[in-house]
């Protein structure tokens, strides 16, 4: 693999934050521009919150006319299972159970027209995948996720802060191998690939010395190991690579354990108050966490509500009952996560996102006009509440909510139809857009690439698509 | 300093400025420099003045740019170590330029001391050039100058326009030329465009219109008109864009480097010639030949006989290079072992192996390794299974997308399968071996490039012909001279139904051909795939073709050498740093009916596979096109080396394998409280659990043995008809009790409690097996499976007895079979007799897990024949805190203290002897000493544990 952008070296040895700071003081001065590259970030960290298994914009940011359950309904009429309720924002209405979300959208932007590629009959995780690394698998080479560009481009804003952080998913659950699949840095190296903290009580542990062992005894080990290695006939240093790298990774690994910023990831540092208010569960108490990481220098977060077939969000039954726990999971921490950012001024400087693999609809399988196989069975008359809510996959249109990090505030861009199917039908947007809008936010050029097994290989397939404007 | 903010732009500005005036002392102080050059031995003394004013306006251009540079470096906030450098250099710079014009004035004034001052005024400028040189690194990027060295970006690197021009200049002087002359000017003229014009003018991607790529769209032009005019030059479009100043709209090409002068004379020459159109395929990049000789061995010399020597000695002496030192009795054993079996040698084997004196103990050594057939296995498994793309977890074994090859591969290499018969079975295969072809299969649709049958092509060219097929299933290939409708030929061969071609995942109406990459070596089409799939295989392994014996052999010697004779290992096109080593290797290979264990034998006997390896500074040294052989390069254990020689040196690591090549067949499944939350089976919540099961031994039976098999996860307590039997709290531990006399004729209770841990819900099993063997030589067996009962509240009362009612609780849910289950497979889970203690269990045979994942063991989604051995901080964090490590280490601590009796000397020696195949040095025992001190505790052995397996002479293969 061999690197290819020489301007981006060059960009990623200019700190990116008294660069912004400039940026916005400064009238652009464009005299000798050819001397001075000129790309500028107006963010430089990302909280990826990742609603995982499918979430029906329907039934969360984008409702429709709403039918109240009655026996005897006909499915046809469901569109919503739930009455809109406005937010902060005029004419920006959400679905009962988002209002603390409702009252941040201020400070944010919401995509309605999100279209979700078609690969035919459903696998979540091919979804996830395509969402994660903009490629659709399978792929002959590894993809790198979105997190490991990021990781790989811009490098730990924090050396003591893992670059890409990974909070909340289990890999033992269904689907377990196909998760790995994308979770990982490909063809970059594993060194940009995510560290994993699947529960986030006990985070802290992934970045200390191993429980029973103290710090002193920890710095004995190391202080002991330099010196038995430097006192070994072969050396712990030598002019060689392989040596170089193994002494230069222990020490590394020893400084990151026992630094002081480890102390993010311990949640019970936290105020009593504001624990409450983000813990709803693990999603909740995820998003504490990438508050409090981001506030120390991280890079790279995914907060996600886990995927795990059939569950969360991944509705093939119950919709209605399973999407009002759901609401409650999510509505507290995101919007306090929200507020907190903004009132320490990390939100100018932080992009949060918001998104799921694909919504879903009480009828239309896949997008409008495809023959899916495996489909959910819906009944034509609903007369159990079992049968009331979204069941089947629909990709055609969804929502992603974005804030800060340059995010114009308050805007609502894109709209899907009103009666079925509700798909998008203003400003489509799809997934190598939203791609280059967060590399744009970060700097990171369009065109970034690396050749791999000789062939070139960008963060967006053939390094299309272009970040949505509007958006900035 | 405060400064308004509105101020600022103009410091901006003043920084801006800094490129612009740094050329005044460029130019300023060289000149001077220059002239003072010509005063030397009393020349030209009329310059003086002249030095004098320039040196002065020098240094005071010198003084203002870096002023200005300081003000640019604080305005745009550059950083980096280029522009520390940059920013010294520059200031030195200025310093030196003042201190030259004091000297010069001095020496003006007392005519001495001028030679000071000329030194002075020559290190200004060496300073000058370097910051020069670094602030247009700086503009331009630092490869500004080296990207346009030979070698170095997509340049045409084997070129010939200069050589033919001369060619034809001396040969057709009158202007005559051959047909063979016309063809060749053309196929070269149609390389230049490759190389320079595709990009935007091809079949792909035809900006203007224009088509560069084939005769109808050179001769058709573009949108706006034609091209060229054959025969004439001068009036031909693209001699004028070509021509062009870089700064013209219309110059050619737009981006990028411009064509080299010969070049476009090259192609002006083609045009007066009449543009002839050559009737033959354009092979742009290079192709190593297929056919393969077995080249004649150079003279032994020094008595170094083994073939493999004399072409290295060959080699070296062509280029003007000493033979490395012959490694040390030791280290060669040592490294022998770890690439034949993998595994350490046992400190006996080294003492006796460096007391014997006979001349042919290492080639013994070799022979004596290669015959250990189940280690040799165990070990190359692991290089296969990369590979053939084999893997025991992974995408697509969800939908039955995917299948195993590993016990048909298992046994192919304990046979010591021909490779050549390896590879018909794997192309024509029968069900054990069809997983490599058939590929990954996922749900719903994928793109046409990875369609199952592209995946067949691409795996066979990558694995077995090192032929790279990913960038041509898309369009034409940009890297070699494979073209889309060739990789589609060869993806036929593997369809049922014939593939339409389409490009870049869109259709294009055509359909595909039938056809291998290599024509020459026979027909493929038949009726069926499966005859296309017989034929293939047998022309593959046709003597022909020499690629599949050289991307073999390449592969072994890249793997026992550190680096391939061709690199990277999946470039067979690439040049071999030996032509003739890798032709007779591979010859060899054949001629010996493609047996690997010979292969193998031939290098590891050779003096150079047993030399002191070399170091290198970065991966890049390894596969730079001016690569020169020095030697083996020194290579780090991977990810299952060190599991294996961890567990034998120091404390089992692994005790779950997924592959059992010599596995029992028992029916106990692991069983747990069925858990429901949304109508849907969960992972198991953290939490007690009770199993409850009821067996029956008939009245008139015998016991002669009864024998019980019991673990869990992650605890439990058994109980038979109420008394305690075993407890556990390590499901790989397995435990085996003797039940005889407790199971007694008549009904039988047994009851156990058992926890799942862990702050959130994960898996948790329980898994029993009890056999039971009658006087009159029949059997029976009761397993843990969905008949136990179980419940997840506390029972009340003695819930361990017979009558207990347990009409209330469930029937258990099974989680997988025992070979099968989320656990893998426990060899020691069997009623059959072990050996005592049983070897502990070879990391190939694993199921991938984050550790060895992070120690660089790939998932195997994509064929993987290169893996990243540098260190990372992920490795070195999971090997310093990762948890799965950290509680191996515990284990391996309490297993040291008990076997050393506590005595820490005795501790150390034996620790060292095992792991590192030596004694301690003075200086080392003095450090273990702090690490283990007199009467160690748990806590020391760990440390010292890890101490020694993190050191670099454990870690490395020296």
């Amino acid at each position: 693999m061999t690197h290819e952008t020489t301007r981006r070296e060059f960009l990623k040895k200019m700190s990116a934050a008294s660069l912004g700071a400039m940026a916005a003081t400064i009238p652009a001065t464009s005299f000798l521009s050819g001397c001075a590259p000129g790309r500028k970030a107006t963010a430089d960290a990302v909280i990826l919150l990742w609603m995982g298994g499918g979430m029906a914009h329907t039934e969360t940011f984008d409702p429709k006319a709403y039918a109240p359950f009655e026996k005897g309904m006909e499915s046809k009429r469901v569109l919503s299972t739930f009455p809109s309720v406005p937010t902060i924002v005029d004419d920006l209405y959400f679905s009962k159970g988002l209002e603390n979300i409702g009252q941040v959208m201020d400070k944010g932007a919401i995509i309605r027209s999100y279209r979700a590629a078609d690969l035919g009959f459903i696998l979540h995780t091919r979804h996830q995948y395509h969402w994660h690394t903009c490629y659709e698998p399978p792929q002959p080479i590894q993809p790198p996720h979105l997190g490991a560009w990021i990781a790989k481009e811009l490098g730990p804003k924090n050396p003591a802060i893992p670059a890409f952080i990974d909070i909340g998913q289990r890999f033992t659950v269904g689907e377990g191998e196909e998760l790995k699949a994308f979770h990982s840095a490909g063809f970059l190296g594993s060194e940009f690939g995510p560290f994993f903290i699947p529960d986030p009580t006990s985070g802290l542990e992934s970045v200390r010395p191993p429980a029973g062992m103290d710090l002193q005894r920890f710095e004995r080990r190391y202080k002991l190991y330099r010196e038995l290695a430097e006192k070994s006939p072969l050396g712990l240093h030598g002019s060689d690579y392989q040596r170089e790298s193994l002494a230069r990774s222990m020490e590394q690994a020893y400084r990151l354990l026992k630094s002081p910023e480890a102390r993010a990831f311990d949640l019970s540092q936290e105020a009593p108050e504001k624990y409450a208010i983000y813990n709803t569960g693990r999603f909740g108490l995820g998003c504490l966490m990438a508050k409090r990481l981001v506030m120390e220098g991280a890079r790279f977060i995914s907060v996600t509500t886990e995927y795990e077939p059939f569950l969360g969000w991944d509705t093939h039954e119950n919709g209605h009952t399973r999407l009002e726990k759901m609401k409650a999971y999510i509505d507290g921490p995101v919007a306090q996560l929200i507020r907190d950012l903004d009132e320490t001024g990390h939100l100018d400087r932080t992009l949060v996102l918001l998104a799921s693999e694909f919504s879903r609809d009480a009828l239309m399988e896949g997008r409008p006009g495809a023959k899916i196989q495996d489909q959910v069975d819906q009944p034509d008359v609903i007369d159990d509440i079992k049968h009331y809510g979204m069941h089947r996959h629909f990709t055609d249109g969804c929502s992603i909510l974005m804030w800060g990090g340059g995010i114009k505030k308050g805007l609502v861009y894109g709209k899907t139809a009103d009666e079925r199917p509700c798909k998008a039908i203003t400003e489509p947007v799809v997934i190598d857009q939203i791609h280059q809008s967060i590399y744009h936010a970060l700097g990171i050029p369009e065109d970034t690439h690396y050749v791999v097994e000789g062939r070139p290989v960008y963060t967006t397939p053939d390094g299309a698509g272009k970040p949505v404007w509007e958006l900035f | 300093m405060m400064i308004p903010l509105d101020a600022l732009w103009f410091l901006t500005f003043l920084g801006r400025l800094h490129p612009m005036v740094v050329h005044f002392p460029i130019a300023l102080l060289i000149v001077a420099l220059l002239m003072e050059m010509m005063t030397l031995r009393g020349k030209n003394e009329n310059f003086r003045g002249a030095i004098t004013l320039l040196l002065r306006l020098g240094a005071v251009s010198a003084i203002v740019s870096v002023a200005l540079g300081l003000i640019l470096h604080e305005q745009e906030s550059y950083g980096g170590e280029l522009i520390e450098y940059h920013e010294w250099s520059g200031i030195a710079t200025m310093l030196f330029s003042l201190l030259a014009v004091w000297l010069n004035y001095r020496s003006n004034k007392r005519s001495t001391g001028v030679n000071l001052y000329r030194i002075v005024l020559g290190l200004s400028v060496i300073c000058l050039t370097i910051a020069g040189h670094l602030g247009a690194s700086l503009t331009h990027g630092e490869d500004y100058l080296s990207s346009t060295f030979p070698g170095n970006g997509d340049s045409h690197e084997e070129g010939k326009a200069g050589e033919l021009l001369a060619e034809f200049a001396s040969q057709s002087p009158t202007g005559s030329f051959s047909p063979e002359d016309l063809d060749r000017l053309n196929l070269e003229v149609r390389a230049i465009f490759a190389h320079n014009c595709y990009q935007c003018h091809s079949k792909e991607k035809s900006k203007g219109d224009l088509v560069l790529q084939t005769k109808e769209g050179v001769m058709a032009g573009g949108e706006n008109g034609p091209v060229l005019v054959a025969g004439n030059a001068d009036q031909s479009e693209m001699i004028r864009r070509l021509l062009l100043p870089r700064s013209d709209d219309e110059s050619m090409p737009p981006k990028g480097k411009t064509l080299q002068k010969n070049e476009i004379e090259l192609i002006r020459l083609w045009i007066n010639q009449g543009a002839h159109w050559a009737d033959k395929e354009l092979k742009i990049f290079r192709e190593a030949e297929l056919a393969l000789t077995k080249p004649e061995l150079p003279p032994a010399e020094d008595g170094r006989e083994n073939p493999v020597d004399r072409w290295v000695n060959q080699y070296f002496q062509e280029n003007n290079q000493d033979w490395p030192e012959t490694a040390d009795d030791r280290t060669f054993i040592r490294r022998a072992y770890l690439d034949v079996v993998g595994l350490l040698p046992a400190p006996e084997q080294i003492t006796a192996f460096t007391e014997d004196n006979s001349p042919d103990k290492r080639a013994k050594l070799v022979d004596q390794l290669l015959s250990d057939s189940t280690g040799y296995t165990r070990h190359w498994l692991t290089f296969w299974n990369d590979l053939l793309r084999n893997d025991y977890s992974g995408t697509g074994f969800i939908t039955g997308g995917r299948t195993q090859i590993t016990n048909w591969l298992y046994h192919s290499l304990y046979d010591n399968k021909p490779y050549d018969q390896m590879v018909r079975e794997l192309i024509a295969p029968n069900p054990e071996s069809e997983g490599f072809i058939r590929g990954i299969r996922w749900r719903g649709t994928v793109n046409s490039s990875q369609r199952t049958e592209m995946q067949a092509a691409q795996n066979i060219s990558q694995s077995l012909l090192g032929l790279n097929l990913k960038c041509a299933s898309c369009h034409d290939s940009f890297i070699s001279n494979i073209t889309l409708d060739q990789s589609y030929a060869f993806a036929n061969v593997f369809a049922d139904t014939a593939l339409e071609i389409h490009r870049c995942d869109k259709p294009t109406g055509r359909m595909a051909q039938t056809g291998f990459i290599y024509p020459e070596l026979g027909e493929v089409e038949a009726n069926t795939v499966k005859e296309r799939l017989v034929r293939l295989s047998e022309i593959m392994v046709k003597p022909e073709n020499g690629r599949l014996a050289r991307t073999l052999v390449n592969r072994l010697w890249a793997k026992l050498m550190g680096r391939g004779i061709v690199a990277p290992v999946d470039e067979m096109d690439r040049i071999p740093w030996s032509q003739e080593l890798l032709d007779w290797l591979a010859a060899d290979f054949r001629d010996h009916g493609y047996d690997l264990k010979h292969n193998l034998r031939t290098i590891m006997t050779s003096k150079i596979y047993q030399s002191v390896p070399t170091g290198y500074k970065s991966e890049n040294d390894l596969i730079v096109s001016d690569y020169r052989f020095r030697g083996p390069v020194q290579r780090r254990l991977s990810a299952e080396q060190f599991a294996d020689v961890f567990s034998q040196a120091i404390y089992p690591m692994y005790h779950a394998v997924a592959y059992d090549p010599e596995g029992d067949t028992l029916e106990a499944k692991w069983i747990w409280h069925r858990e429901i939350k949304l109508d849907r089976d969960v992972l198991p919540e953290p939490g007690k659990r009770y199993f409850r099961y009821l067996f029956e031994i008939p009245a008139n039976k015998e016991i002669v043995n009864a024998e019980l098999l019991v673990t869990a996860d992650h605890s439990f307590h058994l109980h038979l008809n109420e008394k305690e039997i075993t407890s556990g709290d390590d499901w790989q531990e397995v435990h085996k009790a003797d039940l005889t006399g407790k199971v007694a004729a008549g009904k039988n209770i047994i009851a156990a409690e058992a926890e799942n841990e862990g702050p959130i819900a994960n898996p948790a099993g329980l898994l029993v097996s009890i056999q039971i063997e009658y006087a009159d030589g029949s059997w029976v067996r009761f397993y843990s499976n969905n008949q136990w009962k179980t419940t997840d509240t506390e029972p009340k009362g003695n819930w361990r007895t017979l009558l207990f009612d347990d009409k209330e609780w469930k029937n258990a849910r099974n989680y997988g079979d025992f070979f099968n289950g989320k656990w893998g497979r426990l060899p020691a889970f069997t009623h059959k007799k072990q050996a005592n203690p049983q070897p502990p269990v070879r990391a190939s045979l694993v199921m991938l897990d984050p550790f060895m994942k992070a120690l660089g063991r790939p998932t195997r989604e994509n064929v993987t024949t290169n893996r990243d051995d540098q260190a990372s901080l992920l490795q070195a964090l999971e090997l310093t805190n990762g948890e799965f490590f950290y509680q191996t280490l515990r284990k391996s601590a309490s297993y040291w203290l008990k076997i050393s009796e506590g005595n820490a000397q005795q501790l150390q020696e034996q620790v060292f002897l095992r792991a590192l195949g030596r004694e301690p040095t003075g200086k080392e025992k003095a450090v273990a000493r702090k690490l283990l001190t007199d009467s160690p505790t748990a806590e020391n052995v760990e440390d010292f544990l890890w101490n020694i397996v993190m050191l670099p002479e454990f870690q490395l293969i020296l």
